[in-house]
């Protein structure tokens, strides 16, 4: 596990790179120029940026896979090459984009790789790979198949399991999921901001797709050509206020809706919206729906929405509640990302979507000048 | 007179199986003689060109050089190299070694570089990545995974030094090249079968030998892929 003399030191960076510069022998140019970067523990980091930005070259310093020419790499507190590489190695989990799970061995003695190397006894390795297998979500039946006989999904959960084996604090990861299809993908994405959430690593991730690196990363470090970070923040601020022509042209088209995914229903100041209760006199809520030019309003019981009725449907009821009421298509929760709600309510009759809660409690009405003001 | 007579009856005959069934004990020592010098000059050869391949792989600039020099000794013809030896080291077994060794370099040491070239960069990567000492993933990665390519190259090293050792009977130590260098010296066709049909038998026997040991190293290779 981590030695102690490395977890001390200062805790709230754990990669801290200081004036970083690599440049390759009879390149024209630094693939890496004058980084500097903290990278708070516990947070799930994405470098994303276009091809020869220096991205990966800049994650494979951390584990010392290719050396700086210049410049400082803190780990945790100490400078790496003050750590013997391969006990630095081994305190970080690495996940590269080929996967990488050696052939000649079964899944069981892939994962336990590090902790072997660490000279763990046997019964604890035995009890670790199977806390991982469930952690990642593999059948306990592959421990004895070898990596040819897995789908390239199961292989890298398989990667993702081996490289936390011995629990490292830090886990780099090399483009995880290009390899994979699109539905997989989004599987593993999901799956690893389940997993963050049980095990906060500090996790460097590395992707070209800023679409991915938007969902999963709680910051975002875009990269500019030549290695220089164009722009470093949570992605919603990227979003609202890119930096420079070159992060706005990166984040691409279609900013506001990619800012809509990445809020949720609670971060809006939800309002009652149209409603009036099922007792209250017809007259009320014709009334109600003259102030606002709507031909519709929602009809509320308590703390419970009912649904929905037309103005001319309430000719003749002597309570609003009589009325013949339909159900809201776009139901949500406070959970729920404003992405979706945007389409539920473009999808909807009565152009909103309302928010419930688990119980069932009415809690709001959203449409489609909420949204606009929420992501202001 | 029945005695000169049937010395010329049995010279004539191909296979005289009665010359052979009075001398299984020397067929069984030859057998020995044959296979043990065959096993060491293939592990000698295999101890020496697993560093060597290691330096090659290690610093690229070496492998011509390497391949150079051991490419050079593959030619030259063995009757050339044995003169050259038995001056320095005498008849016996330390010639016939040096010159059988010599054989083996090439085959074995371009087969393991190839077969660890041949592992996919990524799981090198990830070994490194793990925090395998160099010293340690080319034991249990490269060696490990170029074991097919590498036991290609021990077996055509074998039945190369198995037919070899049939040409040091001439410094004294050739497993069955005695008899066929016998047959040969008196015009004697028995021996010289019997030689020729057992060196081939032991070839072929070692080559087997070695593909189980292949399939033993290998269980991963044997699974049939499920997807």
């Amino acid at each position: 596990m981590t030695d102690p003399t490395v977890a001390a030191g200062d805790r709230s960076s754990a990669i801290r790179l200081v004036g970083v510069e690599k440049r390759f022998p009879r390149a024209p140019a630094p693939a890496v120029d004058d980084l500097n970067l903290d990278i708070a523990e516990g947070k799930l980091v994405v470098f994303v940026g276009p091809s020869g930005c220096g991205k990966t070259t800049t994650l494979k310093m951390i584990n010392r896979l290719i050396e700086p020419t210049a410049g400082e790499i803190h780990v945790l507190g100490r400078e790496i090459r003050s750590i013997k590489t391969s006990e630095l190695r081994r305190q970080i989990g690495y996940v590269i984009q080929q996967i990488g799970l050696f052939p000649h061995k079964t899944i069981a003695d892939n994962i336990a790789t590090v902790p072997k190397l660490l000279r763990w006894d046997k019964r604890r390795i035995a009890d670790r790979v199977n806390e991982l297998v469930e952690l990642v979500g593999l059948d306990p039946s592959m421990l004895r198949r070898y990596p040819a006989e897995l789908s390239g999904g199961q292989q890298q959960r398989v990667g993702v399991a081996r490289a936390l084996a011995a629990d490292p604090p830090i886990l780099l990861m090399d483009e995880p999921y290009s390899a994979v299809d699109p539905i997989v993908r989004a599987h593993l994405q999901d799956e690893l901001l389940a997993l963050q959430h049980r095990v906060r690593k500090t996790i460097v991730l590395v992707t070209h797709d800023i679409d991915e690196a938007i969902k999963l990363g709680e910051e975002v470090v875009i990269f500019a050509t030549g290695g220089v970070v164009a722009q470093h923040g949570p992605p919603a601020e990227l979003l609202a206020n890119p930096a420079s022509p070159f992060v706005e042209s990166f984040l691409g088209e279609e900013r506001g809706l990619k800012r809509l995914s990445l809020l949720r229903v609670s971060d809006l100041d939800l309002q009652p919206g149209l409603v009036v209760d099922a007792d209250a006199d017809p007259s009320t809520a014709v009334q109600v729906m003259k102030s606002h030019g709507s031909d519709w309003i929602g009809v509320v019981e308590g703390d419970r929405l009912l649904g929905w009725t037309w103005l001319r449907s309430l000719e003749g009821c002597t309570r609003v509640g009589d009325a013949p009421l339909d159900y809201f298509r776009a139901q949500v929760a406070p959970d729920t990302p404003l992405r979706k709600v945007l389409d539920g309510i473009v999808n909807s009759h009565t152009r909103v979507a309302v928010v419930v809660d688990a119980t069932d409690r009415y809690l709001g009405m959203i449409t489609i000048d909420h949204l606009a003001e929420g992501i202001r | 007179m029945n005695a000169v007579l049937a010395q010329a009856d049995l010279r004539d005959q191909l296979v005289s199986w009665e010359w052979i069934s009075r001398r299984y004990d020397q067929i069984w020592d030859a057998a020995v003689s044959h296979l043990w010098l065959t096993v060491f000059a293939v592990v000698v050869g295999f101890v020496i060109s697993v560093p060597l391949a290691a330096v090659a792989l290690r610093w690229r600039r070496t492998y011509a050089p390497i391949a150079w020099v051991t490419g050079f000794l593959y030619t030259i013809p063995s009757l050339a190299l044995f003169a050259f030896l038995v001056p320095i080291l005498g008849l016996g077994f330390a010639t016939a070694q040096v010159a059988l060794v010599s054989y083996t370099l090439l085959i074995l040491i371009r087969n393991i570089v190839a077969g660890v070239d041949g592992v996919p960069a990524s799981v090198k990567e990830a070994a490194d990545g793990m925090g395998y000492s160099p010293l340690r993933r080319f034991v249990e990665v490269d060696l490990r995974l170029a074991t097919p390519t590498i036991i290609a190259g021990v077996r055509i090293a074998a039945v190369t030094i198995v037919g070899l050792v049939t040409i040091t009977s001439l410094v004294g130590e050739g497993g069955f090249g005695v008899f066929i260098l016998d047959g040969l010296r008196r015009s004697f066709p028995t021996p010289v079968v019997l030689g020729v049909v057992l060196s081939v038998i032991l070839a072929v026997a070692i080559d087997v030998a070695l593909v189980l040991v292949e399939r033993l190293l290998t269980p991963w290779a044997r699974r049939e892929v499920r997807r």
